[in-house]
């Protein structure tokens, strides 16, 4: 019997080893494959999680509903400071309140003076958050809407109040919020009053900080920081939140958003606009009537234009 | 007619994919959005290294793989690279076993700490030669530590509350015939 065993385990040890060796390499593969074609991988990726995250979201709802409550009971425990501090706080927006009513009136006013046009195309959807990114690396939010509601990648995204991130991967019934505080985040941003343009560069802790800013003496803590809409990817004058002064020096921004209870999100529905490429035809007129030859560069439409109106 | 260890052992290894599965659910809750925060233990690694040390035959190497497939694509890591590592890891754990049997805890720790450092090591040397951009060095350690300050709690459980103890001088002799 015991050299019986020994044969079997003879022959099963190597075989044993054999199959783990491939299923090292394989995982490995895995790794190499995602580092040289990264979007198919990652939309496996998205497909993955679309299909494993809805299928939890039965438990993943009443214990999220139920921590946040545990929550809530426990702030009841100092109802009271609560109660004055919430009277202070709402009698100071009923001032603010008044404040900005007057400057609505005003504005609506300007803009009408000034016939400005605001872009009606931004609707927004809004979805629920189903998960978070469930490791301390990455800061994203999963959301319950999808490609199925008309959503596409890098659409803004924003709380109540300030801006929380960009759509970044795809599923059917699911997206993924890249977050402003992910260390793969950048945004352009406006720093308000003083105008100066900066990078928000997400770094993975509450307070991202601000790269790349042109005159940094222009700017202190406690500045308006809005989004710049340079480069296409955001709408602009989006709010971001505040700037601070971080404990290492650096200007860092106190996101307007709340992080810690993100709930519903607005997803910004940005379809591309109208895109300027050519800056002469701004300037120059489409038929240029003193010049006896066309310009080789000119574009096809103006000559077929100019065409059809000599004959 | 099917031997009691037979199914001894595959109602442990289906024990040990719900551990993960909860794991995987608990980290996914969406209470702690937000950062700065001390990185929750990793459970299904912290489980993997306990069984494995105890009673190999509970995590096959294949449920391992999948689990941590699952959970590099759940959480948005590189696909692959921390499962690979992971298994390698358990299978240098599972040679080890035999050596492990009467070892005192605080050896046993002290190599999972080994472990678990080398495993984080790596993973940053290999993430840093495939020139994928990585999070800070210390969240990492961080976790690691969080993992192992957990580890002790898991082997207790383990140990008490689903009963997978060391294999004993006894047990052996039978389980080596048995198999």
């Amino acid at each position: 019997m015991a050299k019986d065993t020994g044969t079997s385990e003879g022959y099963t040890r190597p075989l044993r080893r054999l199959l783990s060796a491939m299923l090292i390499l394989v995982l490995f593969g895995i790794f190499i494959l995602w580092r040289i074609d990264s979007p198919r991988v990652e939309r496996i990726r998205a497909q993955l999680v679309d299909q494993v995250v809805p299928s939890f979201e039965w438990a993943l709802v009443p214990v999220t509903k139920a921590a946040d409550m545990i929550e809530n009971f426990q702030s009841y425990t100092r109802i009271y400071e609560q109660n004055q501090e919430l009277r202070r706080e709402l009698r100071q927006m009923q001032a603010w309140k008044e404040a900005a009513l007057q400057l609505e009136q005003k504005n609506a006013t300007l803009l009408d003076l000034n016939n400005v046009r605001l872009d009606p195309k931004y609707t927004f959807i809004t979805g629920v958050v189903l998960a978070d990114s469930g490791s301390p690396f990455r800061q994203s939010v999963l959301l319950n809407i999808g490609a199925r509601d008309g959503l596409m990648d890098g659409w803004a995204t924003m709380d109540g109040i300030g801006l929380v991130g960009r759509i970044s991967g795809l599923g059917e019934n699911t997206a993924r919020v890249m977050l402003l505080t992910d260390s793969s985040s950048r945004l352009p941003v406006t720093i308000q009053p003083s105008g100066q343009r900066a990078i928000l560069s997400g770094d993975n802790t509450a307070r991202p900080p601000l790269d790349f800013i042109e005159s940094p003496e222009l700017i202190r803590p406690g500045d308006r920081v809005v989004s710049s809409g340079d480069g296409g990817v955001f709408p602009h004058g989006l709010v971001i939140g505040q700037v601070a002064l971080g404990a290492d020096r650096r200007l860092r921004v106190v996101l307007a958003a709340d992080y810690e209870r993100l709930d519903y999100l607005r997803v910004l529905r940005s379809l591309s606009s109208e895109q300027i490429v050519d800056p002469g035809s701004l300037i120059v007129p489409p038929e240029p009537i003193l010049i006896p030859e066309e310009p080789v560069s000119e574009v096809e439409n103006d000559t077929a234009g100019v065409e059809s109106d000599n004959g | 007619m099917v031997e009691p260890w037979v199914v001894r052992q595959w109602t442990y290894r289906a024990g040990f994919t719900v551990i993960c599965l909860i794991a995987l659910f608990i980290s996914l809750l969406p209470l702690e959005v937000g950062t700065g925060r001390w990185p929750g233990p990793d459970f299904m690694l912290a489980f993997a290294f306990a069984w494995v040390l105890r009673r190999p035959a509970y995590v096959p190497i294949y449920l391992v793989a999948i689990m941590l497939l699952i959970s590099d694509f759940v959480f948005m890591r590189p696909p692959g690279l921390w499962a690979g590592l992971g298994v390698i890891a358990l299978e240098f754990l599972r040679g080890r076993e035999g050596m492990s049997r009467d070892m005192p805890f605080l050896v046993e720790w002290a190599s999972i700490a080994g472990v678990m450092f080398g495993l984080a090591v790596v993973y940053r040397v290999c993430l840093a030669i495939f020139m994928v951009d990585q999070t800070s060095f210390g969240l990492v350690i961080l976790q690691q530590i969080s993992t192992l300050i957990a580890y002790p709690f898991v082997v207790l459980l383990s140990v008490m509350a689903m009963g997978v103890t060391k294999i004993s001088a006894a047990e052996a002799d039978m389980i080596g015939r048995s198999r």
